[in-house]
């Protein structure tokens, strides 16, 4: 195999592939692989663990067709060094060769060479408008779980088509978001598929890059296909497959409380700035962290964090509060995370009591909906 | 520490502190009867004024009781943050004193001097100057002792508050000093009940010995109070009723740690029973926890084996914990480590590390009960109801059914609270 071809392209094929072979979820291998497959100018850049592919197609001129497997973190950093220019990759049975300016790396060939591959996805693709679905999953993917020891159903995102549309809902048990999307369609059949939320956090990571480069409206092509076990989204150069999680899904429209009695309206950016400074306090580790208590009284709130270790801040955000009064704790960073996700400029914080969830929703944002769960204060 | 006959120990405590705090509050309920305590079916008196307290209102005691007592009172829930906001004032005040400062609770501590007294004069002037200050400055009252040592700085602080009667309150010293020469006539007159380490049970088998006050005690000899109490209790006392403490003010933010210990009639060799201790003392050192408000996250075993060579084992955790479940599995984890074959002889289970619960006892809630946060809740429910049942009926009444139906609690067992 031989090519050419520029830093700054190839850099960005092999770093957007090496996302999907990470060395977290490589199963046996020391050093996660990335494959490069050349067919006349065509390069293919493959990723891949056993629950993740993405690959990356990307115009090169081509000299050799060939195939070749290269020490995925390895040639990401090696290319990364090189200055902007020309680099040529050429490879052979036990290495491939890296050059550019006087630069000369050869990387032996990985031993046992293969990535793991899934079964292509199949069944009919449906087109989502990419920008919208990459909004929806911004606002829904951080409260999925994402460390998978405890329940690995929680790390996905469910997919569902409703009789409206698309709705994608995730929970970590601590907090639950979803979000329907109007219009769209989603895993054919009205079946419900559980998605990996790191797979459509990369899905919208891409989506986002290809939108900044582009300036473009809703037009850029995403082409979503859900078989059996796998789904895939085809974003035109890059695709990205990702093995389905199995359920069961919480039951989540039970935790949705049927009424508020207490609502607390503020401007969106004045409640987030307060947060983000009474937060600095804040003692935050692995298993504990200090929770944010907030005083509901008329005509506002107060944010107060009390720490044994660091002292304590406090700060008033006014807003119009309708209800009892009442001071309930929330852990600071899945609020923000709530009050983050929210487009509005206005939202809207409402509570039952210090043990039952609490939602946030922007105003005249119907469509999404975060809830938390209080924590508790002894 | 005692030295050279300086007065340089000083003991102060606030007057009613969470009362009279609620008072500052809302100056409205000045000279009413405020008693502060948990509202809720279960709840008991933190602290009371001394308006309620002529009713008979105590601390420790069932909110439903002080309401039947005093029923015109005025019964708040208090917030503890506001508490520890007063208190960590309080500290300020005290540290410009002397940085020997040793926090035994929030309206409570114990100030070395001695270094100070050169320049801010002595015990009894800088206890003064210590009242009026925190008079000024937070509108509180409070008591000072000035002695030679711990003890005495605590009994004197003691005869310094207001007193208390049915016909109504007498304003008290606000500072007694007990010089060198007053120590044991001071001290012999009090009930042996004011003295460290005499709780109910120790206090009604002294009774029955009759001893009564300190000064009986002093006239008992060593050997029989030895015979008595046992060895450790026995000896310490003794001293303790001849004014001969030596504990120093040891400057720290906390309490430092709570333990329990029981030394067993003959040596254990079992690990199953061993077990069944551990976890028993985990329940009693969590319920002391929960009684400080504080939470722990080192828990240290300790072993004494039949030839008094003493082991301990300890492990820091990453978050917490309250409950008794909880410190029993790490207690029962460390006893595992330990090589137990030559007889065990004490068995003792410590919380360390220390923080007011209000600050890190939290749980983040669940949607799903079955998740483990909610399950710690659950623990702490049932424990919360056990340790009332005990309170009420004695300790044997309830235990957990991991700990046996054992209704002999063998040897005197011993706790400790270090501050």
């Amino acid at each position: 195999m031989k090519f050419r071809t520029e830093r700054d392209g190839l850099l960005e094929a092999l770093a957007t592939a090496s996302r999907a072979a990470s060395a977290r979820t490589a199963a046996g291998s020391a050093s996660p692989s990335l494959q490069l497959v050349l067919h006349g100018n065509q390069l293919i850049v493959t990723g891949a663990d056993p629950d993740l592919v993405i690959e990356v197609r990307t115009s090169v001129a081509g000299d050799a067709d060939g195939a070749v497997l290269v020490p995925a973190r390895l040639l990401v950093d090696i290319v990364r060094s090189f200055e902007p220019g020309a680099v040529t990759v050429t490879s052979d049975e036990e290495e491939a060769r890296v050059l550019s300016g006087r630069a000369e790396f050869s990387v032996r060939v990985p031993v046992a060479a293969e990535v793991s591959r899934l079964s292509p996805a199949g069944g009919e693709g449906v087109s989502l408008p990419a920008r919208r679905f990459a909004e929806g999953l911004r606002q829904v993917v951080r409260a999925a779980l994402t460390d998978d020891t405890r329940a690995p159903q929680l790390t996905g995102v469910l997919m569902l088509t409703t009789g409206t549309g698309l709705r994608l809902v995730a929970t970590d048990s601590y907090r639950l978001a979803f979000k329907d999307l109007a219009g769209m369609s989603g895993p054919s059949g009205g079946n419900e598929v559980l998605v990996p939320a790191r797979a459509l956090a990369e899905v919208q990571r891409l989506v986002g890059a290809l939108a900044d480069g582009k300036e473009s409206d809703d037009t850029s092509p995403l082409v979503f296909r859900c078989g059996e076990l796998d789904a895939a989204f085809d974003l035109g150069h890059v695709q990205l497959t990702t093995r389905l999680l199995r359920g069961p899904f919480p039951d989540y429209e039970r935790l949705l409380p049927p009424s508020y009695p207490n609502s607390f309206t503020a401007a969106k950016e004045e409640l987030a700035a307060a947060l983000r400074r009474v937060r600095l306090m804040v003692r935050d580790t692995k298993d504990v962290t200090t929770p944010v208590r907030i005083s509901f009284t008329e005509g506002g709130v107060e944010l107060t964090v009390l720490t044994a270790e660091t002292g304590r801040a406090s700060e008033r955000v006014d807003g119009s509060y309708v209800g009892e009064e009442t001071t309930i704790a929330f852990n600071p960073g899945y609020l923000l995370d709530g009050i983050d996700a929210i487009r509005a400029d206005v939202v809207t914080l409402e509570v039952i009591d210090s043990s039952k969830p609490a939602t946030v929703r922007g105003e005249g944002e119907d469509d999404y909906r975060y809830l938390l769960m209080p924590v508790r204060v002894s | 520490m005692v030295s050279a006959g300086a007065l340089g120990i000083l003991h102060l405590d606030m007057d009613c502190f969470f009362a009279a705090v609620e008072v500052l509050k809302d100056p409205s309920l000045a000279g009413r009867p405020v008693v502060v305590g948990g509202t809720g079916p279960r709840g008991v008196v933190a602290s009371a004024s001394y308006e309620a307290r002529v009713f008979g209102v105590r601390s420790a005691m069932p909110m439903t009781t002080a309401r039947r007592l005093c029923p015109r009172g005025v019964f708040v829930a208090g917030r503890f943050e506001d508490y520890v906001e007063v208190s960590r004032s309080l500290r300020e005040i005290l540290r410009s004193v002397t940085p020997l400062v040793e926090p035994v609770a929030l309206d409570e501590a114990y100030l070395d001097v001695t270094g100070s007294a050169r320049l801010l004069g002595g015990g009894q002037e800088i206890a003064t100057t210590l009242r009026s200050r925190v008079r000024h400055e937070l509108a509180l009252d409070c008591s000072v002792g000035v002695a030679r040592s711990k003890l005495l700085a605590k009994l004197a602080s003691k005869a310094a508050k207001p007193l208390v009667e049915p016909s109504g309150v007498t304003p008290g010293p606000g500072v007694v000093v007990v010089e060198e020469a007053d120590e044991i006539e001071f001290l012999h007159r009090r009930p042996v009940r004011a003295l460290p380490g005499v709780g109910p049970r120790t206090a009604e088998r002294l009774a029955r010995f009759g001893v009564s006050t300190v000064g009986d005690l002093a006239a008992v000899g060593v050997d029989s109070l030895v015979r008595l109490l046992g060895a450790a209790a026995g000896r310490a006392l003794h001293e303790l009723a001849w004014a001969r403490d030596a504990r120093p003010v040891v400057a720290e933010r906390e309490t430092r740690s709570i333990g329990h210990e029981e030394t067993f009639p003959a040596d254990l060799h079992d690990l199953a029973e061993l077990r069944q201790h551990a976890r028993r003392s985990s329940v009693r050192v969590a319920a002391r926890c929960r009684a400080s408000e504080v939470v722990a996250r080192t828990i240290t075993l300790k072993v004494r084996f039949a030839d008094f060579s003493t082991v301990t084992r300890s492990r820091t955790l990453a978050r917490p914990v309250r409950s008794g479940a909880e410190l029993g599995d790490v207690a029962v984890d460390l006893l595992g480590a330990v090589e137990l074959s030559m007889g065990v002889r004490l068995l003792g289970v410590q919380a360390s590390g220390l923080s007011p619960a209000e600050v890190s006892g939290f749980d983040q809630l669940s949607f799903f009960t079955d998740e483990g946060a909610s399950r710690r809740g659950r623990r702490d429910d049932v424990e919360l109801a056990a340790e009332e049942v005990r309170r009420r009926f004695g300790q044997s009444a309830l235990a957990p059914a991991i700990l046996g139906a054992r209704r002999e609690r063998p040897g005197p067992p011993g706790s400790s609270e270090r501050r």
